[in-house]
């Protein structure tokens, strides 16, 4: 026997039929990397990368029993594949508005099609990893190049400082993050989620709590929660808006996807910690984040700064570790999806026109020049708020419901009352559309593509809101899938 | 021959020694290095833990972190001679623009 034949035979093949979406969404990267030199057609490019991404969310569909593969580094179950078609769809969403955004700035890169594919890989790995390795991987592969991805723009300083200010902080994260794992490997000897759950059972001690607490404060800083958010508002401001659009939808959301996985699966037993920290840093979120967008005259800094208070209330729900908890956070993050994206996306759609400054001036009158976006706007609106019909409050009230069922009563307190301070602000966007006359008569333009998503977005937020049982089961499924898989491997 | 604890007890004073520096200084270029002394930090607490325990895993991890900080100083390295060549200036507080 050769040595390959006698390294297959001793570790054996993964199971390279439920990594295809991967495979597909790395191919498509190469490809776009290469055909990126020679194509000049800047729509074939755009139009290759929806084809790979369609592609690898059509396989995902076609996955019909799960796996852990890799020797242990790779978990896929309904958990990972679920947050993964949603990944892809929304990824997709954000590149269909991207080329005309960027050629209008002036600041065209083939890069863009290839780093967003590179980000989502990492973004993919870490929804689906069982194991610290294949997780840190992951969150760097996705890290490093969203910090590219933020420094792109052409001949503007702003961007520059943007990225450098998320690199310099994302950094010192990853450096948490890395402590974090070396002080629970050198307590527990290893990487798997199940080892270390089974090694901490019952023994733990100072270096596991100062473990969790680093990797309390690195996933922290990731998911943006206050005391370490930072990048987020000059991060967010200055990337180009399609690409903040992907950052605080996409991103954000593979991160709170994978803090649920650790948390239920790595350290259940050490729910008190997790879920003191986890609440503290959520009632941080959302006072700050609320109370400072107040004050922004700039409505992409404004979105920036809601974005973090969603991340409060997001996080939230982690502090009632139970099934009812880890329900609302899936609710809400997938449908946090809708919305963030969907605000990004009428940003950058205007923002496209020259005399456009994301300004809340600009927003002046915009219910008679363009109705139906300006409803699009309000439907959002309403939903960041969390106004009945739309699903902004069907999350709000599911993280409500949990919070009360296990006795939080101070961060529910906390959530409501933000909610309405978060009003006034979102409301000016309103006001400003609705109860001023324009400025002028002139029309912005806007393509077909930023309509389509747009309008699908917020009829989206509309239907799920007034029908939320499909989203509701799907997330009930998942938690369950998730604490089944917590104490079985 | 020297316990593993001396060797943790010095990962985590550079790791703080490195997140001191990245909160004070104020020189673009040294506030990178810090992020890289962090993560050198961690590589010593991981050969460290392995020597506890007999194993190499950890070692493994080491390869990991040192591309990673590779990877991630090439970045940053390219963004701060952007800023350099727009700004002429790698002082913090004279390049900040972004507030609020």
């Amino acid at each position: 026997m050769t040595i390959v034949q006698q390294l297959v035979a001793g570790l054996g093949i993964p199971n390279f039929k439920v990594l295809i979406p991967e495979i597909i969404v790395l191919i498509t990267a190469i490809l776009v990397f290469l055909a990126e030199l020679f194509i000049k057609s800047r729509a074939l490019i755009s139009a290759l990368t929806v084809v790979g991404l369609a592609l690898a969310a059509f396989s995902m569909l076609t996955i019909s029993e799960g796996a852990i593969t890799l020797y242990g580094l790779y978990i896929v179950d309904s958990f990972s594949l679920a947050f993964k078609f949603f990944l892809v769809i929304f990824t997709i969403l954000a590149i269909i508005n991207l080329q005309s955004y960027v050629e209008s700035k002036k600041t065209y890169y083939g890069e863009y099609y290839y780093l967003i594919l590179f980000t989502l890989l990492g973004l993919m790995i870490i929804v689906s990893s069982p194991n610290l390795i294949s997780f840190y991987i992951g969150l760097e592969l996705s890290s490093i190049t969203s910090y590219i991805l933020v420094g792109l723009w052409r001949k503007d300083y702003r961007s520059k400082e943007g990225a450098f200010k998320y690199l310099i902080i994302g950094g010192a994260g990853t450096a948490i993050i890395s402590y974090a794992i070396a002080l629970i490997y050198g307590k527990t000897g290893s990487f798997d989620f199940a080892r270390i759950f089974h090694v901490i059972q019952d023994n733990s001690d100072i270096g596991v709590t100062a473990g969790l607490v680093l990797l309390l404060v690195g996933l922290g800083l990731k998911a943006s929660a206050v005391p370490f958010h930072f990048w987020t508002p000059d991060a967010y401001e200055s990337a180009p808006t399609p690409i903040t659009g992907f950052m605080a939808s996409v991103s954000k959301v593979a991160i709170f996807a994978a803090i649920l996985r650790i948390m239920v699966e790595a350290f259940p037993f050490s729910n008190q910690i997790w879920s003191y920290g986890w609440a503290i840093l959520a009632a941080a979120s959302m006072i700050l984040g609320n109370f400072v967008a107040l004050k922004q005259k700039n409505v992409k800094r404004m979105l920036a700064y809601s974005s973090i208070a969603h991340s409060g209330y997001i996080l939230a729900a982690l502090a009632s570790p139970n099934g009812m908890g880890f329900t609302a956070l899936i609710f809400y993050s997938i449908v946090y999806l809708f919305m963030a994206l969907g605000g990004f996306i009428f940003l950058s759609a205007f923002e496209k026109n020259g005399n456009w400054t994301n300004d809340f001036e600009d927003f002046k009158g915009l219910a008679k020049k363009h109705p139906i976006m300006a409803l699009y706007m309000l439907i959002y609106m309403f939903s960041m708020i969390g106004i009945p019909p739309t699903v902004g409050f069907m999350g709000k009230f599911g993280v409500f419901m949990a919070l009360i069922s296990s006795n939080v009563w101070w961060l529910a307190v906390i959530l409501v009352i933000t909610s309405v301070v978060s009003a006034g602000y979102y409301l000016k966007v309103v006001a400003y559309m609705y109860m001023y006359e324009p400025v002028n008569s002139n029309k912005f333009k806007l393509t077909a593509m930023e309509k389509f998503t747009v309008g699908f977005l917020a009829v989206l937020v509309l239907v799920v809101g007034i029908y939320p049982t499909i989203f509701w089961e799907i997330s009930n499924i998942l938690t369950s899938v998730l604490i089944m898989n917590a104490g079985v491997r | 021959m020297v316990p593993y604890e001396y060797y943790v007890a010095l990962s985590g004073l550079l790791m703080v020694l490195g997140l001191i520096g990245v909160i004070v200084r104020k020189n673009v270029i040294a506030m990178l290095i810090s992020t890289e002394l962090m993560l050198n930090a961690v590589n010593i607490a991981f050969v460290a833990f392995d020597f506890k325990l007999h194993d190499v895993v950890g070692q493994v991890f080491v390869f990991f972190i040192l591309t990673i900080a590779a990877a991630e100083a090439a970045v940053g390295l390219g963004l701060i001679m952007a800023i350099y060549r727009m700004k002429k200036d790698v002082d913090v507080e004279k390049l900040t623009e972004l507030k609020g």
